[in-house]
Parts: structure tokens; sequence; C-alpha cells
């Protein structure tokens, strides 16, 4: 960690994630730390951003601390309208207005697929079969994959969850990758980042394998590389990503009221 | 001419559930959210009175849901999402896919309402281009060896654009207990919150029963009738019930109750719990009172004391009393 300032690595990983986010665009946040990421970068750096999350909540700014659901009365007492599923995930998002999404991930892979449905012993095999962990589900990630321009994955980077193939794919990513999304009607782009405790991942053009992009202060290629399930690639332009500043840290503790990225 | 007023709907919660509920059913709920709006009493009602042998129709898993496949009521469950949002792992619900004992299928959080509104609108089935390339698409649990499964979201090609896009199934459960934050006695809801798919569900189940944290002079509703989204005209039956989304929260009326959410989802991770929690907290209330000093007085009064509330100011004059509604039950 920094000399000077002291941040966690989820902290580091919400502001890296609230970076990607411009002013001016239509972002939809999952629940959970993407949700604080979406809305520090709405108070950061970012006064124009259009807030929504799935639950059709649009507006808010969240009272108490992390809310505990997309609908619960801390991300509903200053809401400027409140809608639907229907509305936020498919007049907004599938429709293709949606210019960014944010998601989280048990498991993703080098194409970016994205699982969050169960954990399996080894492969499925061809009959489907109850998982020996299940997982709560795509919920509307899968939909933001499908429909957003651009989405992000926030993960915790650990080998476990940085597989070669996932078991189950929730979220499309870029699937087999190249141009494997090509085959199916998607309005949306694909990931654009996957945002890890320990740095950045991008698609290499062309192939659409998630490389090496960037890594934060305190990690280093070499832990990168050890906590990735496959043989990672590092882009010739890979550097170290700049801690968060004090104003950044600040604000996203403002937001983080009750300091859940700073549990450990 | 004054208004000709309908009769009243209103009915007791056991009454509700002894008329709109059977085993083996299809039976949807839990349509606002994992820790919102949620008829979860009436789940209750429905264990009180042993049903079992459900096909549960969630938008999401909410504590409804948890319980009753904690408790083994639900042999399949269609969700677009199954877990508790911040408060985890749904542990009754994941206890029961996990031994096999319910059968999941997967959809995604736009799926599922896209479903709603093709049974509301009685279509065949629903174009759309979620879900597609994933497993959602390829794998099915009510049909586990059908892989890539070929039955639960076919692959079909866009007339127009020659696309490959998913077909999804319509649903029309057989009932919907939906719950909103104020009712009048026939049905005409308001819901405080977001809507999540409560209004594409009250349209596309064959029976709709209301369950209202509170019911309002029909004044109120003649008042903004733009804001009724749910219509006494598709309304079966009104079941007047403070705290019926207890645990979860029901914005301007009541906040999540943190402790309980918790205390309950580790219960109900194991039998012996589960048993425990139905003996503690389904079996033995009588009445609204009743439940309601089961939830704690103290608490009942702390949870109330949200920060939502202000939402609730418009509607407040007309919020009938326990007296005036026992007044106006047939």
């Amino acid at each position: 960690m920094s000399e000077t300032l002291d941040f966690t690595r989820q902290e580091m990983m919400a502001i890296a994630t609230g970076r990607e986010i411009r002013d001016g665009e239509l972002a939809i946040f999952g629940v959970g730390l993407s949700m604080l990421a979406g809305y520090f970068a709405h108070a950061n750096h970012a006064p124009n951003l259009r807030t929504m999350t799935e639950g059709g909540v649009y507006g808010a700014t969240p009272v108490g601390g992390l809310p505990w659901g997309i609908e619960c009365n801390r991300i509903s007492s200053n809401a400027t309208s409140f809608s639907s599923a229907l509305d936020a995930l498919g007049f907004l998002v599938a429709s293709g207005r949606c210019d960014v999404g944010v998601i989280g991930a048990a498991q993703v892979d080098k194409f970016g697929n994205v699982n969050t449905t169960g954990i399996w012993d080894g492969e499925i095999g061809p009959s489907f079969r109850p998982p020996k962990t299940r997982l709560p589900g795509a919920g509307g990630a899968n939909d933001i994959a499908c429909g957003a321009k651009r989405f992000i994955i926030m993960v915790t980077h650990e080998p476990k969850r940085f597989a070669e193939k996932v078991t189950y794919v929730s979220s499309p990513g870029y699937l087999e990758g190249g141009d494997a999304r090509k085959r199916y009607g998607f309005v949306g782009g694909g990931p654009s980042a996957i945002i890890t405790t320990l740095g950045i991942l991008r698609p290499e053009p062309g192939s659409n394998e998630f490389i090496l992009d960037g890594w934060f202060p305190f990690s280093s290629i070499d832990e990168i590389k050890a906590n990735t399930g496959w043989d990672l690639k590092v882009s010739p332009t890979a550097a170290v990503i700049p801690e968060p500043t004090a104003a950044e840290l600040a604000t996203l503790r403002k937001v983080d009221e009750t300091g859940a990225l700073r549990k450990q | 001419m004054s208004p000709t007023r309908s009769p009243s709907k209103l009915i007791s919660l056991a009454e509700a559930a002894r008329r709109y509920s059977w085993d083996g059913m299809q039976y949807a709920s839990g349509a606002a959210l994992p820790v919102g709006s949620d008829a979860i009493v009436f789940g209750r009602e429905l264990l009180r009175q042993g049903r079992h042998d459900l096909h549960a129709i969630f938008h999401c898993n909410s504590q409804q849901l948890n319980l009753l496949a904690a408790a083994g009521a639900v042999t399949k469950a269609e969700c677009g999402f199954s877990a508790l949002e911040v408060f985890g792992f749904a542990n009754g619900l994941r206890r029961a896919v996990e031994s096999g004992q319910l059968a999941l299928e997967d959809y995604s959080n736009l799926a599922m309402p896209l479903r709603l509104l093709g049974g509301a609108l009685n279509w065949p089935f629903v174009p759309a281009t979620v879900n597609i390339g994933s497993d959602i698409q390829d794998r099915s649990a009510f049909s586990p060896d059908d892989y890539p499964a070929k039955a639960k979201i076919p692959a079909v090609t866009d007339p127009f654009t020659g696309r490959q896009i998913g077909a999804f199934s319509v649903l029309q459960p057989d009932v919907a207990a939906i719950h909103v934050t104020l009712a009048d006695v026939t049905g005409n809801s308001i819901l405080l919150g977001t809507e999540w798919s409560r209004v594409e569900l009250s349209r596309a189940a064959k029976k709709v029963v209301i369950i209202a944290d509170a019911i309002v002079d029909q004044g109120c509703i003649r008042q903004y009738p733009n804001l009724v989204r749910i219509p006494d005209i598709i309304v079966e039956a009104v079941v007047y019930w403070p705290f019926a989304a207890w645990p979860q929260s029901s914005p301007g009326l009541y906040d999540v109750d943190e402790e309980h959410m918790k205390f309950m989802n580790k219960a109900l991770a194991a039998e012996q719990g589960t048993a425990d929690y139905i003996r503690d907290f389904v079996t033995p209330y009588d009445g609204v009172d009743g439940y309601l000093d089961m939830i704690g007085r103290d608490k009942v009064a702390k949870l109330s004391d949200t920060s939502t509330g202000f939402l609730l100011d418009p509607y407040r004059r007309w919020i009938l009393t326990p007296a005036q509604v026992a007044e106006a039950t047939p």
C-alpha cells in the first residue's frame, strides 16, 4: 500500500472501475460493489452521468451506505423515477441506448465470459446436473452483457475465479473469442475491461482475448499472472495504474458510508 | 351522480390462501426483487396450510421463495436471479437446488418480465436478443438431457433481418400474490418504490390476490388514477396485512430488517434450522396483531422510522384504521 494513503485493494478496484465511466453517459449498475463504483464516478468526475439500477430506480444517490439491494430503502429516498425491470433492462438497455454497465463475477474466462450460476466439480457433462455450489444466477448481468454498448466486469483476482473457460456462461463476453459474438443478434458490444483487485485486463484487438493492460501500485505482473488461470499475455503498453488521489478516496468513502470496500 | 362503488373484495389471509392456492399449482410472487416488496406473508400462510409441490414463478428469489424451498414445498422454480442481493446466497433455495429436490430453471432479469409480458398479451412467444449464446439458452434444468436445449429458448431467425434471436415461452401463472403499498377495498393498487415486474405479472396471471400494507379510501384512488398501476378489474381478492413484506422493505412504510434477514437466511441453511424457523415465525401468530407482536412492537416502530417515509405523505389522509378495514370486510 502507499506510504501516504491507506486504501484497500477493493477501494482501488472501485476507483479504477469508476474512472472507466465518462460524464454524460447512460449507465447501469448491478447490485453490490459495482454500484459503489458507479455512484463514485457520478460524485467524482461525472456529474452529468445518467444513473440507473436494473430495479428501475433512476437519479438516486445511496443514503446510509451500500444498498442491500437495487430497490431497498437506501436507494429509494431520493430517486427521480421509480420504474420497472422492463423499462431499465428492456427499454433502456436491450434497446441499445445504454452506454456502459458494471457487473460482478464469480468466475470469468479469457474471453470475458462470466459465470455467476454455479460451481461444479469438473465439467457439467452432456446432462445438466445440479451444481455442487449454487450461485445467484444471471440477474440483470446477462441483459447488460447482451445489450449495453460496453460493460465492465469487476472481480476479485484469484486463480479459482480466472479460468481458461468458465464452466457455465451466465453472461456472454466474447464467447469463443474473435468475432464469435457476431453469430448472435446481440445489441451490445461486449466487455471493455476486467477490473480486479490487482489490475486491469482489456481485450486484445482481433482475438478479443483479455490481456494485462496495467497493474496497481501494490501489485505486479508476476503476482497477476500467478493469480490468473490462463497463460495471461501482457500488453506491450502495460503500465502501473496511478493510485487513488486523496480526493478520489474521500469521494469514494462518502459513497461507501458503511465501509463495504474497507472490509478485508 | 356520485360514482358507483363495487363491493369490497377484502378477505382474510387464511381465506385467500384457502381459495386461491392448491398443491401442484403454478404460483407467482416475488415480483419486486429479493429485498423489496414481496407478499412474503402469503408464503408463510401457504406453509401453514401445508401446500406442496409448487411450481414457483419468481422473477427474483425473495425470502418467500427461500422459505418455501427450504421447507420442501417447491419442486420447480423459474427465476431471473436466485440470491438475496447483498444479503448473500439464499440458503434455503440453494440447499433445495444442490440436493436435486428442486429443479431451478434459470433466466435473466429481463427475460422474466418479457415472458410475463408475452403471457399478458397472450402472444405465442416473445422474441428477444438476451440470454442467447449463453448456457441459460443451452442448459435446461427441466429437461436436463436436452443439450444444447432446444425447447427452452429455441433460436429463431428474425424474418426481417435474418439474424439469430431467442424465442421465449410465455408465462401465465395460475395465481399471483402481489404485494402493494396501498390498495382500496376493491383492489385498485398504488405501488411505492420500483414496480419491478408487478405490472406485467398482474396482467399475466390467471388470478391476482393483492396483499396490501395499508388500505385507503377510494377517494385516494380517484385523486391519483394515473398512479394506479394495478386496477381492480383484474383483482380477485384483497388482503390487508401490515408488514406483509417483512423482513424485506416496503418503500414509504418500513425498512429492511437487516437482523432478521440474516437470522432467517442462516436458519434456512439447514433442515433443523428451517423447522425451528417455521415453529417460531410461521405457525405461532394469530391475525395481524399477533403477527406484529411476533415481529416485536419496538422493531415495528424502528423499521417504520424510515427515510423513505415522505413518499407516503400524499396518501396518508386516506389510510383506513384497522377498525375501518374490519368494518369494510364483508
